[in-house]
């Protein structure tokens, strides 16, 4: 039977069980927190930065690339102009581009963004890992009157196959103007990504043409009018919002892009999708380091708890410390004691808050999945060794105040401790 | 066994801003001998008991314990020399609370090395040893894992004396290890005590204000003889 000075202090504490417990409790709760906030913001960047992938360049009309990047890909925010379709055309057909994906956005469906764009959309846009779209269901739309539903679209909405909808005038919830008399139906829905492509209903640029021909006053067309003049309309675009682009070689990019930014034909930007998410995270990265702030406030907040444990029960000690230097500890030893006592309550929140934060979001990460596309579990990694390490750092740290004054009172008290 | 247990020469000590409290010009105990000191509280019997076990640094004058001297060494040294060579029993609250019984009385042992050492010399196992001195006394059984503060104030005297006892020190110092037992449970223990003294060749040296009990031992001396700064006040 050996007793090294961890093993008392581990006797010491379990002897003091619940106001201990409370101790380890309250660093428990400060932990969770701390590696939660820390979870979910990374699981949020994580998202962010897997939304696009393999496009190379966004272009859009004259704009802020943040604005630009939101409202092409992250269906966040209005787009401030159109650019024209030639411009579109002069893009595809240039030399280093490999493809060029147009997308035309403004309307929505009960609160779902409506993409119209070419079937080059399903074959080149990216996500993740350089991820492919897939389908769940069904195929690509072919004719004009098809449409193809983003995973949670069809999902919130309840929609299958040969189900029809109508399209709405502008991106509110609740419209106003219908494209009444347009029926699309659905012919195909994507697999879950993750991604803002799950909440956006896709339909083709001749079907987008289609339900606003007459609209070019701005308001809704007699339905005879409407009819009349689709007819004979080659329902080719004037305008599209974005064209996203994939350049054949990486070291083209920049060029291209310059070209893009300074043609002269029409006021155009060209950005690169990391670029944009980095200026982003620049706007972001206040609020995280806010949220970090107030997360490690209360980390500390559970830690000054291993104060109060330690500092109450010390004069009650004064006997025990006593008799430790009576059988020989050195004064050290009682200044041990006590920081082993201070880091094993630390170490004890952390080890549980991590094995509680892990649990409770591996319970969580499929739903979370499901709804958000964020990936919230894995495995432990170094951010909870990190915690780990200086949460019993920090506690060995704060135990060294009621350690000092354990040792000053066991020199000062000698053998002779009257009770 | 011919170095003596305690040697004190001109011995002097004060507290901060009081009186002399010591001042023993020699004082002898020798190997294996077992003293009786007598003392009221307030003599400053305590305070003797902390100097001889390196606990409170001497000020003045000559301390030897077991042939080491403790005046001059460094704190460390003397926590050293205390942990190797000597058992304490007080008169209250000798254990540690969290720990149990067998786990009190091995305590020493991990803040000496030498002390465990010399114990595998004689016992096959400090936990044997430990069972033994606490059968000895009278403890065995589920007692030796019960919580030390369930036990009657007698058993953890005898707890105590088993924990002072362990691997065989030079000296034992006990302060007033009785005064809290009745009569039957003062004797039973006075004669353990000094029996297991004698078998391990420890010498004692028993402070206590009650002179009834000084027949069991050696050699009686009055601390207010000894010390010089109590027939001056």
């Amino acid at each position: 039977m050996r007793l090294p000075l961890l093993t008392l202090a581990w006797k010491s504490l379990a002897n003091r069980g619940v106001s201990v417990g409370l101790t380890v409790l309250s660093i428990v709760l400060s932990v969770v927190l701390f590696l939660g906030v820390e979870k979910i913001r990374t699981g949020v960047r994580d998202s962010f930065n897997s939304t696009i992938s393999d496009t190379d360049l966004i272009v859009g009309a004259r704009g802020g690339a943040l604005n630009l990047l939101l409202y092409s890909v992250f269906r966040l925010g209005d787009p401030t102009a159109n650019m024209g379709w030639d411009s579109y055309e002069l893009i595809a057909s240039a030399p280093d581009v490999e493809w060029a994906v147009p997308i035309s956005l403004g309307d929505s469906h009960r609160g779902y963004r409506v993409v119209g764009t070419t079937t080059d959309y399903f074959r080149h846009y990216r996500y993740g890992r350089s991820q492919p779209l897939g389908f769940a269901a069904g195929r690509a739309f072919d004719g004009v009157y098809e449409v193809v539903l983003g995973a949670e679209t069809a999902r919130q909405l309840d929609y299958g196959l040969g189900d029809e909808i109508l399209l709405s005038h502008g991106v509110g919830e609740v419209s106003f103007a219908e494209h009444s008399g347009h029926e699309f139906e659905i012919v195909g829905i994507l697999a879950p990504t993750g991604t803002p492509v799950d909440r956006s209903v896709h339909v083709s640029l001749q079907g987008l043409e289609m339900v606003h021909v007459g609209w070019d006053t701005g308001a809704p067309p007699s339905a005879r009018e409407a009819h009349d003049d689709a007819d004979d309309r080659a329902l080719t675009p004037d305008s599209v919002t974005a064209v996203l682009v994939g350049v054949s070689s990486p070291i083209r990019v920049l060029s291209l892009q310059r070209q893009i930014n300074t043609y002269g034909g029409e006021a155009l930007s060209a950005v690169m999708p990391g670029v944009a998410l980095s200026q982003l995270w620049e706007v972001i990265g206040a609020a995280e380091i806010a949220f970090k702030a107030i997360s490690l406030l209360v980390v500390i907040v559970g830690l000054s708890g291993i104060l109060t444990a330690l500092s109450a029960g010390l004069n009650e000690r004064r006997r025990e410390m006593a008799v430790l230097r009576a059988t020989g500890a050195r004064p050290r030893d009682v200044f041990a004691l006590l920081i082993l006592e201070a880091a094993s309550i630390a170490a004890a929140g952390a080890l549980i808050g991590i094995a509680l934060t892990q649990v409770g979001f591996a319970l969580l990460t499929g739903q979370v999945r499901a709804r958000y596309g964020m990936d919230l579990g894995g495995a432990v990694g170094l951010t909870e060794l990190y915690v780990l390490l200086v949460v019993t750092l920090a506690g060995a740290a704060l135990g060294a105040w009621p350690a000092w004054r354990a040792q000053r009172n066991a020199l000062a008290d000698g053998l002779s401790i009257r009770l | 066994m011919s170095i003596p247990a305690i040697t004190l020469s001109r011995l002097h000590f004060a507290w901060p801003g009081s009186p002399p409290l010591l001042q023993i010009d020699r004082f002898e105990l020798g190997a294996g001998e077992r003293l009786f000191l007598a003392g009221a509280s307030g003599s400053g019997k305590s305070t003797l008991l902390g100097l001889i076990a390196g606990i409170t640094p001497c000020q003045d004058g000559e301390i030897t314990v077991l042939g080491e001297r403790m005046d001059p060494a460094r704190p460390a040294r003397r926590d050293a020399i205390r942990a190797s060579q000597l058992g304490v029993i007080f008169q209250l609250f000798n254990l540690v609370p969290y720990l149990s019984p067998l786990e009190n009385v091995l305590l020493p042992l991990q803040f000496s090395a030498d002390r465990a050492a010399r114990l595998r010399a004689f016992a096959d196992s400090p936990e044997d040893e430990a069972r033994r001195l606490l059968a000895v006394l009278g403890l065995e059984g589920d007692l030796l894992h019960r919580a030390s503060t369930a036990l009657s104030v007698g058993q953890q005297q005898r707890v105590a004396a088993a924990r002072a006892l362990i691997g065989r020190p030079g000296l034992v110092i006990a302060d007033e290890p009785t005064s809290a037992l009745d009569h039957d449970a003062r004797d039973a223990f006075l004669s353990l005590l000094t029996r297991e003294c004698e078998a391990a060749g420890t010498a004692l040296l028993f402070v206590s204000h009650d002179r009834s009990l000084a027949g069991r031992f050696d050699r009686m001396i009055a601390l207010d003889t000894l010390n010089r700064a109590s027939v001056n006040a």
